[in-house]
């Protein structure tokens, strides 16, 4: 291995390891520490946190309704990944196929709704699609319906609203990992006679699969916390995970059972990437 | 070991910095006013005060008033909790806070001394006296839309009529939604008894199915979604008046069950740094002209009865504060550790079986 | 198979994957689209569509809160991106090269930010800042953003350090260079793509970024989305469909600027070249 020659080199190690170490350590395993130290506390009358040992938040998190709930937050965040990762990956495609100045270009378009806010675009689909919003209004006009149809706080329009709210994290990784496609291997495997469904199977399918490992941690994991598009476009009618611990820290001012979620949270999704890391046969929890 | 040391070198430097930036960020400097004398921090509600009243204010004290907005009670409380009061003056909560507030310590009493418009506002709507100023109020109640609307509405045992399947449009909130229903089963609304609890939850299981969202209820309510709604007699009147003469938002005429009434307050938290700018606020924000004039722009309910008084026609004629059971109300109360109770029954109901 | 008939196949899948990605481009451009159009609706709150007017647009302009918030925003996105990339393209570079006791730590370390709810991060992280004195404001959202958007960083550009780039930093060093020389003449621009990447990832994370915003926010300085979230009770006022609406039309015309001037100056370089 050509790392050796690099290996007894501390100073540069130190210069460029450091700071995303320093800031690591001391904005996340400090706060996480933190958090996992009130997860072993109890909530006191008024809300605060009462500094003695105990158990009470984990034994909460027994009750049936957190299991529940935590089914049901995997499920939408798998469908989510799933329908995001079908869709991306030929819209990554064809843009990794267009010459670099234009595909650059498409990139920055995907990104840019994303710099407007996101409760007002949930909220876009809401307008757009309500009882007396324009669809519906066009559509009775037209004559195909005779009253309104409800689209709005269906499942239907939560998907919409997940798929557009993650689509880029799922493109991103898998552009970058096509874009690296060489394409002289592909033009190799063509001109060997392999049909082009055969070629994309055998090579660009494999190849590309850190980029598709990446898209789906990338969706899967932050959909597993997000709420807003249910609360907005579902009507706040189903609570998931990210709710519940929400409220634990705002309304219901339970600390302690907030920080035990989040513990059982990271537990679950921690042991989720080493069981899949494991079954892709990849080394390291490296990512794109 | 020159690992260590380094590395301390470098922990040492990363928090000088990051000291460097908290100090320099005082905030954007105004050029061509001279400095203000001090500064009031208050954190409350969005579109809840008006502009030209805050000018005038911070003309007359020659001050700079910062408003940082929250979006939820639940804010507050949080920011409170984590021991970050000092960063403001004044902090806006609701009544249904106030005593454990009180009891853990986070707010201050207020010298009335210095507030004597303070007494414009109606005894019987202020609990808690010594910690807070009322500033305004909401009722929760229900209206709907007499035209789509397949029912009358004269209790909440109405609403879990099955002739209501998503039709209603509702608040959100443990603490919003069980009162109702300790109510239609004949209990205490505050209640802390954990069988009527769950007694209230069946309830809410029937009324769940009648809700088509929860939140947006102006929104829903105007644009045909939903044809009721339970919400913020503020809110309401902001529906009626986008209606304009289209209006066919009636409310609902109750017999007997009392109504939720909340008020949005200032507390001065542990550790507010201009304590006497706040007070100077407070009694500013009373005055009954003052506050008449902040009703025109937000016409709420107000608990000021002078400022009421002097408010403007089109204020005291707003049809979304014409119902005659305003009398018959219940407050939300502190209800201590079944809170949890509360919260079990509420994860339950929207988590679902 | 004849050369027409191959054409013919490649110009329909041409076809098939330019619509499909119009669509999708459409999907993604809608509700900025009816956002925009709603900066139009007369009415106090975007209820439903009431009819044309331009008031949103001089209100706007005396809204000085609102356009302090975008202003607060785009510095603490802009000053986010420039750590984040900075820290996490050297963070990534020395990750993937040294190997040093705790680095397995760190790697997962970067995972939290991305697995744990912004909310609980955000508490957390207030309750440090307090704990230690440190002033909330813009400081400490920058921070926050900062903690989750070096992750992402982190994790993009590592995927761009492919191995071969070793032998050619090592050629770059026997041939003389030093490290410094070799990191920017060498090693940045084999990873550029996944820098570029790492900054779009890190300005969008930290422009629509609210919950850490909320949290970590003090009285003063408070983000657009912040702003946003606070309108809840009563709802959006068209206005800021405006300052969107603006927002848009200067990142477009930004945009359509940068290609003009390329264009020209390629011209000009082809022009000279042929003299």
């Amino acid at each position: 291995m050509k790392k050796n020659k690099f290996k007894q080199n501390t100073l540069p190690a130190l210069a460029m390891a450091g700071p995303v170490s320093l800031w690591m350590i001391l904005f996340v395993t400090l706060p996480m520490l933190y958090i996992i130290y009130i997860s072993f506390m109890s909530r006191g009358i008024f809300g605060d946190v009462v500094y003695e040992f105990s158990l009470d938040s984990y034994k909460t998190l027994l009750d049936s309704t957190y299991f529940k709930v935590i089914v049901k937050s995997m499920k939408a965040a798998f469908i989510t990944t799933l329908l995001c990762i079908l869709i991306g990956y030929p819209f990554a495609y064809y843009i990794a196929k267009q010459p670099k100045e234009v595909a650059s270009k498409l990139i920055m378009l995907v990104m840019i709704p994303f710099w407007t806010n996101s409760l007002m675009r949930l909220n876009s689909w809401l307008l757009l699609f309500q009882t007396s919003g324009p669809v519906n209004n066009f559509l009775q006009n037209a004559g195909f319906i005779d009253s309104p149809i409800s689209f709005v706080y269906t499942d239907g329009l939560v998907m919409i609203g997940m798929i557009t709210n993650m689509l880029p994290f799922a493109v991103l990784p898998m552009y970058s990992s096509i874009e690296k496609l060489s394409k002289s291997l592909l033009e190799a495997s063509a001109d060997l006679g392999a049909s082009r469904s055969t070629t994309f199977f055998n090579i660009t399918l494999p190849l590309t699969f850190p980029g598709i490992f990446s898209s789906i941690i990338l969706v899967f994991i932050p959909s597993l916390g997000i709420y807003t598009v249910t609360d907005m476009l579902g009507g706040g009618k189903v609570l998931y995970i990210g709710n519940i611990i929400k409220n634990q820290f705002g309304a219901i001012r339970n600390w302690p059972l907030g920080a035990a979620l989040s513990v059982l949270l990271i537990v679950i999704t921690g042991l989720l990437i080493f069981i899949y890391t494991r079954f892709a046969k990849i080394e390291d929890m490296e990512v794109v | 070991m020159k690992k260590l040391i380094s590395m301390l070198l470098a922990l040492i430097l990363i928090t000088g910095l990051l000291t460097g930036c908290g100090g320099t960020n005082t905030g954007p400097v105004e050029n061509g006013k001279a400095e203000p004398s001090t500064e009031l921090n208050i954190y409350m509600w969005q579109q809840y005060i008006s502009d030209d009243l805050i000018a005038k204010f911070e003309e007359e004290n020659n001050a700079k008033v910062n408003l940082s907005y929250m979006s939820d009670n639940a804010d507050a409380i949080t920011k409170l909790t984590a021991g970050g009061g000092q960063e403001y003056d004044l902090i806006m909560t609701c009544d249904a806070y106030m005593e454990s507030l009180i009891d853990g310590g986070y707010i201050e009493k207020i010298n009335f001394e210095n507030i004597p418009n303070a007494s414009n506002i109606n005894e019987s709507y202020w609990t808690a006296k010594e910690y807070c100023v009322p500033y305004l109020m909401n009722y929760i109640y229900v209206v709907y839309n007499k035209d789509t609307c397949p029912i009358e509405i004269n209790g909440y045992n109405d609403l879990i009529d099955p002739a209501l399947k998503g039709q209603i449009a509702t608040i959100d909130g443990a603490r919003n939604l069980f009162p109702i229903a300790l109510i239609a089963l004949g209990y205490d609304p505050n209640s802390t008894n954990e069988s009527e609890i769950a007694e209230a939850y069946e309830w809410l299981v029937k009324y769940n199915e009648n809700v088509v969202a929860y939140g947006n209820a102006e929104q829903n309510l105007t644009n045909g979604t939903a044809s009721v709604a339970f919400t913020y007699d503020g809110n309401a009147s902001w529906a009626m008046s986008e209606l304009g003469d289209k209006n066919n938002l009636v409310i609902a005429d109750f017999e007997s069950d009392p109504v939720q009434l909340g008020f949005d307050l200032y507390v001065v938290p542990k550790g507010a740094k201009h304590v006497d700018l706040a007070e100077k606020f407070l009694n500013y924000i009373t005055d009954p002209q003052v506050m008449a004039a902040n009703l025109v722009e937000y016409p709420y309910s107000c608990p000021n009865d002078a400022a009421v008084e002097a408010a403007s026609d089109a204020y005291k004629n707003d049809p979304a504060r014409d119902f005659d059971y305003k009398e018959n109300v219940f407050f939300q109360k502190d209800v201590g550790e079944a809170i949890t109770i509360y919260n079990d029954y509420y994860q339950k109901l929207k988590v679902g079986e | 198979m004849s050369i027409s008939k191959k054409r013919k196949r490649q110009r329909m899948e041409e076809f098939i994957g330019t619509t499909y990605s119009i669509a999708i481009y459409a999907i993604l451009y809608i509700p900025v689209l009816v956002m925009m159009m709603f900066s139009f609706n007369n009415q106090r709150y975007n209820y439903y569509w009431n009819g044309f007017t331009t008031q949103w647009y001089t209100k706007l302009f005396s809204n000085s809160a609102l356009i302090e918030s975008l202003w607060y925003s785009v510095v603490i996105a802009v000053l986010a991106t420039i750590i984040s990339v900075t820290i996490g393209t050297i963070g990534a570079l020395g990750l993937k090269k040294y190997e040093f006791r705790g680095k397995k730590f760190i790697n997962e370390m970067l995972y939290i930010p991305i697995i744990v709810p912004e909310i609980v991060m955000a508490v957390a992280l207030l309750v440090i800042f307090i704990k230690v004195g440190f002033a909330l404001g813009m400081g400490s959202i920058l921070i926050g953003h900062c903690t989750f958007c070096i992750p992402y960083a982190v994790v993009t550009i590592k995927g761009r350090i492919s191995g071969d780039g070793y032998s050619l930093e090592e050629a770059s060093m026997d041939l003389g260079a030093n490290r410094i020389q070799t990191f920017i003449n060498v090693t940045l621009p084999s990873i550029m793509p996944g820098v570029m990447s790492a900054a779009f990832l890190s300005f969008t994370l930290s422009i629509d970024d609210v919950v850490m915003s909320n949290m970590l926010a003090g009285a003063k300085n408070s983000t657009l989305p912040v702003l946003i979230l606070s309108m809840n009770k009563s709802g959006v006022t068209p206005d800021v469909n405006a300052l969107t609406t603006i927002m848009i039309l200067i990142i477009v015309i930004a945009m359509v600027l940068n290609n003009l001037i390329k264009n020209a100056l390629k011209k000009r370089k082809k022009t000279e070249e042929t003299i």
